[in-house]
């Protein structure tokens, strides 16, 4: 099991009700990590309209998670 | 020192010009106003002055002060004749001297203009026919007269007078003047940007003026693309506008993107994202993208320079529109930080500033007050050919899609023609605004997976508020090989104000 620091923007923050929280997961990557997000908060958005970068750099969705990460998830948004 | 003074007498120059010699000043500058023989095409034989001396001579002296506070520490003496002058004779006189040549002109030029509207002063021409008549000299400042002031932001060193050049001759395309474009349009006005091209279809409502910082109450139901233009010249009327009051399309938006110098996309449109994303790549000008949501927006950069990355790079295919401000809601400043940004980018970009290393995407949350930057690669469009061929075959394509967005004059007209009519909105919309003519219901998300429900043969209109998501849905329903579906352009909210206008 492993610790790590989530960001949600945008349609998941709402959703999320939170702009983070930190979990502890045992999901070996981060699409497994998303699926595991989406069953708890209801996300209506599927992993492949978002953007997911860790550590201030955009990730593929295969890469598996360390201990400590900052996982981000970017839906795009086009309010003006 | 700073001197101004009404003279019933001639007027000595060779003694004011004197007067103004300064070791510490390089420049010295002077305007000379003669009687000259002829006005309005009558000839003039000489002229009489008549000035309320008490109330010119605290006038020319507020014109030298606000000189000296606009161009700074500059020397400055103006002389206004009173009494009977003859042909020739000097009627006024401007020196001023400054430590360089650029305050000096622009300061005498200052004094001169503002003499001559705003001094009490008129004049009883006298003409050789023997005839006489008294003419008003001052007169309110036109508008077309404002003389814009930069000196904040050329006093900058990285902006100067050359940096202000620059921007004269910029040409800046905005896309949207709504809550992005507000702030966008307010500053590159006020900075003096020499043409700014304004795109928008839409017109003013109550519901915009929470973040619309361009627009009042008055505006209220007019074009809004022509009250973003009053604005402009409101602000700054030697900015030159060229207003669109119609969506670029994808036939001629890559000619309009050519020419100009740089794009700014402003809109909440999702479809006029990526046609102003594809546009600029193909035209190769530098394109800022901002969009928000509730309390966060996105910024993106995109420098249309090969190897760089564009927003397809990021979200190589456009998302499902959603209903945008009106739909998940907006807190007012919110587009009006991410507007400012957006001109501040263009600002830097026109000025030649040097760029941050990599292309980026800034997430901004103001709930928190958090900014994260992400560095983009170009990798997804690199596999794809390239930005500009991903671009070029969009384009294509979304050419050859335009004739799937169909418009009616009516609902009756669509229903004649033989449409099957599919609401396509969620239910909670449907609720609310139930549609005004009897038509299938099958909502967005169930659209894909139930396409059997749909009738064999008819033509299929796809109805949903604005048009947006119908035409989304029509685009990706041809995709899967259903030839024969069509959206209804301006959707339900179209036919409304069709009906009311």
């Amino acid at each position: 099991m492993i610790t790590v620091d989530l960001r949600y923007y945008a349609q998941l923050r709402e959703q999320a009700r939170a702009s983070g929280e930190r979990v502890a997961t045992d999901a070996a990557s981060l699409a497994e990590l998303y699926d595991e997000l989406r069953s708890r908060h209801g996300f209506a958005i599927s992993a492949e309209l978002l953007k997911v970068a860790v550590n201030a750099r955009f990730t593929p969705w295969d890469q598996p998670l360390c201990d400590g990460d900052t996982v981000v998830f970017i839906p795009p948004v086009n309010g003006g | 020192m700073i001197r101004f003074a009404i003279s019933d007498g001639p007027i000595d120059a060779p003694d004011l010009s004197a007067s103004l010699a300064n070791p510490e000043h390089g420049g010295f500058c002077a305007f000379e106003g003669r009687v000259r023989a002829r006005n309005d095409g009558r000839r003039v034989d000489g002229l009489e002055y008549e000035i309320y001396a008490e109330l010119a001579q605290a006038e020319g002296e507020r014109i030298l002060a606000e000189a000296r506070q606009r161009f700074g520490p500059i020397d400055a003496c103006g002389v206004h004749r009173g009494g009977r002058l003859k042909v020739g004779d000097l009627a006024v006189w401007v020196g001023v001297s400054a430590a360089h040549r650029d305050a000096t002109f622009r300061a005498c030029r200052y004094v001169v203009d503002q003499l001559k509207h705003r001094l009490p002063v008129w004049k009883k021409e006298h003409y050789l026919d023997g005839d006489a008549a008294w003419v008003a000299c001052h007169h309110e400042v036109p508008s077309d007269k404002f003389v814009p002031d930069y000196s904040r932001q050329t006093r900058l060193r990285d902006v100067g007078e050359a940096g202000q050049a620059r921007l004269a001759a910029a040409k800046v395309l905005v896309i949207g003047a709504g809550g992005l474009g507000s702030p966008v349009l307010a500053y590159l006005a006020g900075a003096g940007v020499g043409r700014l091209g304004i795109v928008d279809d839409d017109a003013v409502e109550a519901s915009n003026l929470h973040r619309q910082t361009l627009y009042a109450a008055p505006d209220v139901g007019h074009p809004k693309a022509e009250a973003a233009a009053r604005r402009v010249a409101a602000i700054n009327p030697t900015v030159e506008v060229e207003v669109f009051s119609h969506r670029l399309d994808p036939g001629n938006v890559v000619d309009t993107f050519s020419r100009f110098d740089l794009a700014i996309e402003c809109t909440d449109d999702v479809t006029s994202r990526y046609l102003s994303n594809d546009a600029a790549i193909l035209a190769g000008i530098p394109l800022i993208l901002a969009s928000v949501y509730q309390y966060e927006g996105q910024l993106q950069v995109i420098g249309a320079t090969p190897g760089e990355p564009c927003l397809r790079c990021l979200w190589p295919d456009p998302p499902m529109p959603d209903g945008g401000c009106a739909a998940s809601g907006v807190l007012g400043p919110v587009p009006g930080v991410l507007g400012a940004m957006q001109a501040n980018e263009a600002l830097k970009i026109l000025l030649g500033f040097p760029q941050p290393g990599s292309a980026s995407l800034l997430l901004v949350d103001l709930l928190d007050n958090t900014t994260q930057r992400l560095a983009i690669e170009a990798h997804r469009c690199a596999e794809r050919g390239g930005c500009a061929e991903v671009a070029r075959r969009a384009l294509a394509a979304a050419r050859a899609d335009a004739a799937l967005d169909l418009e009616f004059p009516s609902w009756s007209a669509a229903m004649a023609a033989g449409f099957h009519l599919v609401d396509i909105r969620e239910p909670d919309e449907t609720a609310a605004e139930p549609a005004p003519v009897a038509m299938q219901r099958l909502p967005i998300a169930e659209l894909q997976s139930h396409l059997a429900r749909l009738p064999a043969g008819a033509p299929i209109l796809l109805v949903c508020a604005s048009g947006r998501r119908s035409g989304h849905a029509a685009r990706r329903l041809r995709a899967r090989g259903v030839g024969n579906v069509f959206s209804l352009s301006g959707g339900i909210d179209g036919f409304r104000s069709k009906s009311r206008g």
